[in-house]
C-alpha cells in the first residue's frame, strides 16, 4: 500500500504553512492571546481564501475533503492559531447541506457552530427540546466558538425525535456566557436557549452527527499533531542551545532518547491520521474504528509530548516567556476536546467482540 | 523508627548469603536446563536447620517469625539461585502454617519434625482448572466414608507435587451450590500423595524448571480422618490466614530475584566496552539500572514494614498486597533492564539474566496476579465497589 500527499494537497500545505509564517508568528499570537482577539485572524483566513477549503464546491466551498481540513488543522495546531472558530464552522457546515442561504454565509465568514458540549464525543448528550412551534429552549454548555458563531447548529429533541434546527445567535432567546480555558488559543461558550426560534435542518441528524464525531476526531488529533511536532522543534532546538557540565544538554543520552521518543509518536500520529482522513472522507466501513484510533492515540501521545518537551526545556519552559507553553496548553486541551482517549478508546473496545 | 536487622536477623541473613553461595549460577543454570530438583542445595539447608525456621521450637524448629523467613527467602533468591531455589524450599518455610495454628498434636508430631530435617516434601494443593483464583468455586470432593475420606478431583499448578511425598490439599466436603456462605463447606487435608490414586502430570512451561509445576488427577483417594487440618468445612478460613504470608515471601523472592538481575547488569555495564567504553556509561542503559535501584529499595521498605506487622500482630494485608505489588513489579523490571543491557548476550543462557527474567515473569502471575492484589486493594482498603 502506497498512500501519500497528492502535490496539489503538499502545495497547499505550504502555501498555508508559510502564509501562517507571515501573519501568525507567534508574537502576533500572544497579541491576540493576551487581547483575547480571535475575530482578526478568524478575518484574515477569511479574507486570503482558506475558510472553504476542504468543503465541495457544490457546497459553495473551494473543494476537497477531510484530508484537506486534516492539513489545515495540522498547521494551525503547530502555530497555536486562534482557530477554534474554524474548527467549530467546518464541523457544522455538512449539517447546512439543505440550507443554502445560511451555508452561503457561513462559508463567506459568518460562522457557525454545531451545539455540543466540547469535550463531548458529538453528539454527546442533548439537553435541549424543540416544542411545536419551532422554538427550542435548553442549555449546552462548553460550545467550541460557541460566542463567535453567527449561526447555531442544534441537535434538538422533540416529536419528531433528534433532529436538527438552525438558530440564530443574534435571536433574543439566545444567551452566551463565554469561559476562561487554559489553553486561551481555542473559546468555548455555555448557550442558553429560552424559547429561542429555528428552523429545521432538511438532514438526517443521525448520520451527520456521527460523521461529525468521526471528523472532529480526526481534526483534533491532526491538529494535537501540529502542535507536537512544533514542541519537538522547539525542543531539539533548545537542547542544542542549553549548556550544562560543559556541553549542550542535547548529547546527553537521556535527553536524545525523550526527543526521539516524541519523534516517533509525530511519524506514528501522522500515519493514523491521514489513513483516517482518506477512511472518514471516502465512507469506508471501518472508518470508525480510524477516528477513534487516531483521536485516542495521537493526542494521548501529544499530552505525553507536551510534558516530555516540558521536561527538557526545563524551568524555562514553565514561563510565559518561552513560547512552548502555547504549544503545551493546546496539546492538553486536544487530549480532551470533543471526547477523551478513554472515551474513544470506549469505542474502539465496543466494535471489538468483548462482553 | 529503627531500620536495622536485630543482630540475630543480620547473623540469619550473613549465613544463608554464604551457604547460597556455595552453589553458583552454573548449577542452576544445569538444574534449570535438566528439569532437575536442586536436591544438594535443598539438602544443604536442611542439615544447616534452615527448614524449620518458623516452625515451633518444639517440633525441632527455631520458631523465627516471617522476617527472618523473608531474609531466608530473599537471600536464597539473591544468590543468583532465583525461584528454583526459593521453590524448593518455599513450602517447608511456611506452608505448614495451618498444620501449626489448627492441625491436631498428633498430625503436627507426626509431619513437623520431618519438614524441619527435609526428610519430607510438601506441596500445597488448592488451585483447580475451573476455578482459577475464585477458591470457593473448587469442585475437589471430599466424600465421608466411614472414618475415612473417599477424595476425587482436578488440581492443576501444583508446584513440587513430583517431588513431594505429601499434600496439603483443600477439598469441598459440602457442595458449593448446598452451602449458605460460599467459603464454608471446604475442608484441608495433609495426607499423602499417593501415586496409586493420584496422577501427577507435569506442565511443560517457560521457566523455574528445576522445580515441577504439575497437574493432578486425584481419583477415589483414601484418606483417614485423622489426616484432616482442623474442623471439616473450615478449611478456607484456615487457608486465608497464611495468604498474607504466603504474599511477603513470594515478594521476598521476588526481591531477592531483582537483586540478583540488578547485579549482572551492573557487572557487564562495568566490563562490556563498545565504541571505546563501558556501555555502563550510557545514560540510556545506566539511568534505567538507576531506576530499578530506587524501585527495588522501595519495594523492599514496603516488605519490611508488612513483615513487621506480621510479626508483632498488627493486620497486614494491605501491606502485605502492596509488597507483593511492587516486588513482582520493580523484580520485573530490574530483570528485563538486565536483559536489555547485556544485548544480544542477554538472550544467550551463558549470562544468567535470561533465567531470572522467565523467572521474574511469574512473579506478576503467580501466587495471584498484579490484578487481583489491586483488586483487593481497591475494594478492601479504599473501599471502592467490588469490581469483579
Amino acid at each position: 500500500m502506497q498512500w501519500s500527499l497528492s502535490e496539489e494537497q503538499s502545495a497547499y500545505r505550504q502555501a498555508l504553512r508559510d502564509w501562517l509564517g507571515d501573519v501568525a508568528p507567534t508574537e502576533a499570537v500572544r497579541g491576540w492571546l493576551d487581547a483575547a482577539d480571535h475575530t482578526t485572524f478568524t478575518k484574515r483566513f477569511v479574507a486570503d481564501g482558506f475558510w472553504g477549503v476542504g468543503v465541495a464546491e457544490d457546497l459553495g466551498g473551494q473543494g476537497g475533503g477531510l484530508v484537506e481540513l486534516a492539513l489545515t488543522a495540522e498547521e494551525l495546531g503547530r502555530h497555536a492559531a486562534p482557530s477554534a472558530s474554524w474548527l467549530a464552522t467546518l464541523l457544522a457546515v455538512p449539517a447546512l447541506a439543505a440550507a443554502p442561504a445560511a451555508r452561503a454565509e457561513v462559508l463567506a465568514g459568518a460562522g457557525a457552530a454545531l451545539l455540543v458540549a466540547a469535550e463531548s464525543i458529538v453528539p454527546g448528550p442533548v439537553p435541549v427540546t424543540v416544542d411545536d412551534a419551532g422554538r427550542v429552549s435548553g442549555t449546552v454548555p462548553r460550545v467550541l466558538a460557541g460566542g463567535e458563531a453567527r449561526f447555531l447548529v442544534v441537535p434538538a429533541r422533540g416529536a419528531a425525535g433528534m433532529t436538527l434546527r438552525l438558530v440564530e445567535a443574534t435571536d433574543p432567546g439566545v444567551r452566551l456566557a463565554r469561559r476562561e480555558l487554559l489553553d486561551r488559543s481555542r473559546s468555548v461558550a455555555d448557550v442558553v436557549l429560552s424559547d429561542a426560534a429555528s428552523e429545521p435542518l432538511a438532514v438526517a441528524a443521525g448520520e451527520v452527527l456521527a460523521q461529525a464525531a468521526n471528523r472532529a476526531a480526526v481534526l483534533v488529533a491532526a491538529d494535537s499533531l501540529g502542535a507536537t511536532e512544533r514542541m519537538l522543534e522547539l525542543a531539539v532546538a533548545y537542547s542544542g542551545q542549553r549548556r550544562q557540565f560543559g556541553v549542550p544538554i542535547g548529547s546527553f543520552q537521556a535527553v536524545k532518547h525523550a526527543a526521539a521518543t516524541i519523534m516517533v509518536g509525530v511519524e506514528a500520529a501522522r500515519s493514523v491520521i491521514y489513513l483516517a482522513a482518506a477512511s472518514v472522507h471516502g465512507g469506508d466501513p471501518r472508518a470508525v474504528l480510524h477516528a477513534a484510533a487516531a483521536k485516542a492515540q495521537v493526542t494521548a501521545e501529544g499530552a505525553r509530548a507536551a510534558d516530555t518537551a516540558l521536561t527538557l526545556h526545563g524551568a524555562i519552559g514553565y514561563t510565559w516567556e518561552h513560547d512552548l507553553h502555547l504549544f503545551y496548553k493546546r496539546a492538553k486541551l486536544d487530549e480532551w476536546l470533543f471526547g477523551s482517549p478513554t472515551a474513544w478508546n470506549e469505542v474502539l473496545a465496543d466494535a471489538l467482540a468483548l462482553a | 523508627m529503627d531500620f536495622d536487622l536485630t543482630d540475630e536477623q543480620a547473623t540469619i541473613r550473613r549465613a544463608v548469603a554464604e551457604l547460597a553461595a556455595k552453589f553458583d549460577d552454573q548449577y542452576w543454570a544445569d538444574k534449570d536446563a535438566a528439569h532437575e530438583f536442586p536436591t544438594e542445595f535443598y539438602r544443604a539447608f536442611a542439615d544447616g536447620g534452615w527448614l524449620g525456621i518458623t516452625i515451633p521450637e518444639e517440633y525441632g524448629g527455631h520458631g523465627f517469625g516471617i522476617t527472618e523467613a523473608s531474609l531466608l527467602l530473599e537471600e536464597v533468591a539473591a544468590s543468583g539461585g532465583g525461584m528454583n531455589a526459593a521453590s524448593s524450599m518455599h513450602l517447608s518455610i511456611f506452608g505448614m502454617h495451618p498444620v501449626i495454628v489448627h492441625g491436631s498434636d498428633e498430625l503436627k508430631r507426626e509431619n513437623l519434625p520431618r519438614i524441619v530435617t527435609g526428610d519430607l516434601h510438601v506441596c500445597f494443593g488448592v488451585t483447580e482448572p475451573g476455578a482459577g483464583l475464585d477458591t470457593t468455586r473448587i469442585t475437589t470432593f471430599a466424600r465421608r466414608d466411614g472414618s475415612d475420606y473417599i477424595i476425587n478431583g482436578r488440581k492443576v499448578w501444583i508446584s513440587k507435587a513430583l517431588e513431594s511425598e505429601k499434600i496439603l490439599l483443600l477439598t469441598r466436603t459440602t457442595r458449593f451450590e448446598d452451602v449458605s456462605r460460599k467459603t464454608e463447606g471446604l475442608t484441608l487435608f495433609l495426607t499423602d500423595l499417593d501415586r496409586d490414586h493420584v496422577d501427577i502430570r507435569p506442565i511443560r512451561k517457560m521457566g523455574r524448571n528445576a522445580v515441577s509445576s504439575n497437574e493432578l488427577f486425584i481419583d477415589d483417594l483414601r484418606v483417614p480422618a485423622a489426616h484432616r487440618v482442623g474442623e471439616e468445612g473450615q478449611g478456607f478460613r484456615y487457608i486465608l490466614d497464611g495468604l498474607n504470608p504466603e504474599r511477603m515471601l513470594i515478594a521476598a523472592e521476588a526481591l531477592g530475584l531483582g537483586r540478583a538481575a540488578l547485579r549482572r547488569a551492573v557487572r557487564y555495564g562495568n566490563e562490556r566496552e563498545v565504541f571505546g567504553r563501558p556501555i555502563g556509561k550510557n545514560q540510556g542503559l545506566q539511568f534505567p539500572l538507576a531506576d530499578s535501584l530506587a524501585r527495588l529499595d522501595a519495594a523492599e521498605l514496603a516488605l519490611r514494614k508488612a513483615t513487621w506487622l506480621y510479626d508483632h500482630g498488627r493486620p497486614c494485608a494491605r501491606e502485605a498486597n502492596t509488597a507483593k505489588y511492587l516486588c513482582a513489579d520493580a523484580a520485573f523490571q530490574a530483570a528485563d533492564r538486565a536483559l536489555q543491557t547485556h544485548g544480544g548476550m542477554g538472550y544467550a543462557e551463558e549470562y544468567h539474566v535470561a533465567r531470572y527474567f522467565r523467572e521474574a515473569r511469574l512473579l506478576r502471575i503467580a501466587p495471584l496476579s498484579q490484578e487481583m492484589v489491586l483488586n483487593y486493594l481497591g475494594e478492601h482498603v479504599l473501599g471502592l465497589p467490588r469490581s469483579y
